[in-house]
């Protein structure tokens, strides 16, 4: 009796000792799954497939491993995937776990089965190993939705009325918000912000009295005494341009001399003294740009030329026109 | 070195001198030509400033006749070249032959070996004809196989284009109608003028034939005379500042123009906007450049050098225009 004891004993140790690597080997080797979360959908009924492989860390840590996750086209017979997580790694003990998750649907009624997928596994026993593993199938009841055929046919419904909820507008409502906050703040930064002093108003002048004054600093200056001829004559016909500018309307300083003779034709008064600025407009054109040096009697001549334009076309009562930015001076009048 | 008062002084005297040729010159092509002094004035211009000169203007308007004439009075040789789409750079240039008796290849000039050339309707050719013709404008010499030819002096290329029936035409390009240095648009006789060309038609053997007035040796004389016309710095200033005015009119307080132009003049610009006027005051028989010698052949100098953007064109605004705003918004030295 005892004897068969020990024999049992030694039988069950063996049985034991056999059954133990066959665990370890299980551990160590690579699972793959496929699992839906449900075998049972209505046509056109979404269902989560959730795709996982298992392998140990000794063999996910090798370089040359690598494994490649089913590739499951976007539709297939009866089945078709509408959306497909990005494989996830997770790592459990000493295993390293790849998953990934695809939502599939079928819009065909029936029993189909889900065919088993491929994990190609590169490098798991040995350098260049190539091992392809198969999940098992899984099979679908695809049922329609059961029409009740006894019951009339219902109306569609009409639009529904959505309840309202403050959180839906806050994004207005914060938007408002800043625009009062930002007019608000501008509204307070422009009323503390130091008045602008007010402008100086110049004394204005009429072109007749500018011209005139700008006409004695230039005796005054006694430019072409200091040879400085093609300067005198510059600035002088520059006066009388900018004075027929103001005074008539005449944009004569972008004129040309013979230009500007045609184009006062039509101010009368101006037109009188027309012989007078053709004579001094020739000669101050010798001397801007053919350096011709008229004599000492010619520039006095062309000065008093343009003093007798300007007073022949004075204006007599109110001015014209008026120019600011003078000097606070009273210029001299006389001819 | 500055030229002083008297240099110039000098210089229009003799100015004065040489350019009497020009009365004489009008005169004689007076006597075939009616009306159009614009155009032959454009071309005496050209021929001074040494410029080729591009026609814009519908058929009839005698621009053959103007530079045919112009040739006979300066006893130049004179040249046409109707340009067709099949016309080839060969046609225009010149070719080798070869020689069954000598046994060699022989170089057969072209039309484009003459004084004067008028090269019709130039926008009928294709690019390649266009371009042999315009480098040779400008080069002024001719590579035919291994030999190179000067071309004869005076040289002036008169090109037409017509403003209508633009089907089938090949545009010249923006950069080879800059080597004109001037685009001359031609219009209609007045009603005198047309009623004299009627009666001159009627009874040709009432008009004298063109004699040669003068010699190419003269033209060439009164080039280097146009060269030496005096301009001052005030209009070398008011030269730049129309062509900068044209690259940049927001600086001119011309802001509106800003969107209306795609490219302004080129420095080629201003280069022959002061040749063209050194040239048009020798004609005036002056030794000096006025603001109006300037202003007188700023359109035909500046027209074609200014690019108009699709918002102008939409707008039907012209080069013409914008010169125009240019011209009165430039302040006149």
């Amino acid at each position: 009796m005892y004897k068969q004891q020990v024999i049992r004993r030694i039988l069950l140790s063996f049985f034991i000792g056999l059954l133990f690597p066959l665990g370890l080997l299980a551990q160590n080797t690579l699972e793959v799954t496929a699992r839906a979360d449900s075998s049972s959908i209505r046509i056109g009924e979404q269902v989560k497939l959730h795709l996982k492989a298992t392998v140990p860390a000794a063999v996910f840590n090798k370089p040359e491993f690598r494994l490649l996750l089913p590739v499951v086209p976007d539709s297939m017979d009866h089945f078709e995937v509408v959306t497909r997580s990005n494989p996830d790694t997770l790592t459990q003990q000493d295993m390293k776990v790849l998953q990934q998750t695809l939502t599939i649907t079928s819009f065909d009624s029936g029993h189909w089965e889900f065919p088993p997928l491929k994990f190609e596994v590169y490098g798991a026993t040995g350098a260049n190993s190539v091992d392809t593993l198969f999940s098992q199938p899984l099979a679908f009841d695809v049922n329609t939705v059961a029409v009740d055929t006894t019951k009339a046919f219902k109306p569609i419904k009409t639009v529904q009325a959505v309840p309202w909820n403050i959180w839906d507008y806050w994004p207005y409502m914060a938007g408002g918000g800043a625009i009062v906050l930002i007019a608000l703040g501008l509204w307070l930064y422009f009323r503390k912000r130091p008045e602008k002093k007010p402008v100086e108003k110049l004394p204005l002048v009429t072109p007749y009295d500018l011209a005139r004054q700008q006409l004695k600093s230039l005796k005054e200056e006694q430019l072409w005494q200091q040879g400085d001829i093609k300067q005198y004559y510059t600035r002088l016909t520059d006066i009388l341009r900018t004075y027929f500018e103001h005074q008539f309307g005449i944009a004569a300083l972008e004129q040309t001399s013979e230009e500007l003779l045609k184009n006062i034709k039509p101010v009368t008064k101006l037109n009188q003294q027309r012989d007078k600025l053709r004579s001094l407009l020739a000669i101050a054109d010798l001397a801007k740009f053919a350096k011709l040096q008229p004599t000492a009697d010619e520039h006095v001549d062309c000065m008093v030329k343009a003093e007798e334009i300007l007073e022949w076309t004075r204006p007599k009562e109110e001015p014209a026109a008026q120019t600011p930015g003078a000097p606070d001076e009273k210029p001299q009048t006389g001819a | 070195m500055e030229n002083t008062s008297s240099d110039i002084r000098q210089l229009n005297e003799k100015i004065h001198q040489a350019s009497a040729f020009v009365d004489l010159l009008n005169m004689e092509l007076g006597k075939v030509i009616v009306g159009q002094r614009y155009m032959v004035e454009r071309l005496l211009i050209g021929l001074l400033a040494q410029g080729h000169v591009l026609l814009e203007g519908v058929p009839g308007l005698a621009k053959t006749l103007s530079i045919k004439s112009l040739s006979s009075a300066i006893n130049a040789k004179f040249s046409r070249i109707q340009f067709t789409p099949d016309l080839l750079p060969a046609d225009v240039v010149g070719t080798m032959i070869y020689n069954q008796q000598k046994n060699e290849f022989v170089v057969r000039k072209g039309p484009i070996f003459a004084n004067f050339i008028l090269a019709d309707e130039i926008n009928r050719a294709p690019a390649k004809v266009q371009s042999a013709l315009l480098e040779a404008m400008q080069e002024r010499q001719i590579t035919i196989g291994d030999n190179t030819f000067k071309l004869d002096d005076p040289f002036l290329v008169l090109a037409t284009q017509n403003p209508i029936e633009q089907e089938g035409t090949y545009t010249l390009p923006e950069a080879q109608v800059d080597r004109f240095m001037l685009k001359v648009v031609i219009g209609y006789p007045t009603k005198e003028e047309e009623r004299h060309i009627i009666r001159q038609n009627l009874n040709p053997e009432a008009s004298a034939p063109i004699r040669a007035v003068i010699q190419p040796a003269d033209i060439l004389e009164a080039r280097k005379l146009v060269r030496e016309v005096y301009m001052d710095e005030k209009i070398e200033k008011y030269i730049i500042d129309i062509v900068f005015a044209t690259r940049n009119p927001e600086e001119y307080k011309l802001q509106k123009l800003k969107p209306l132009i795609s490219y302004g003049g080129s420095p080629r610009a201003s280069i022959n906007l002061a040749l063209a006027a050194k040239a048009y005051a020798f004609m005036k028989r002056r030794g000096y450049v006025i603001p109006e010698d300037v202003r007188s052949i700023c359109f035909d100098v500046m027209r074609h050098r200014v690019g108009l953007t699709y918002e102008a064109e939409a707008e039907n605004v012209t080069s013409e225009n914008i010169l125009s705003e240019i011209l009165n918004a430039v302040e006149v030295p």
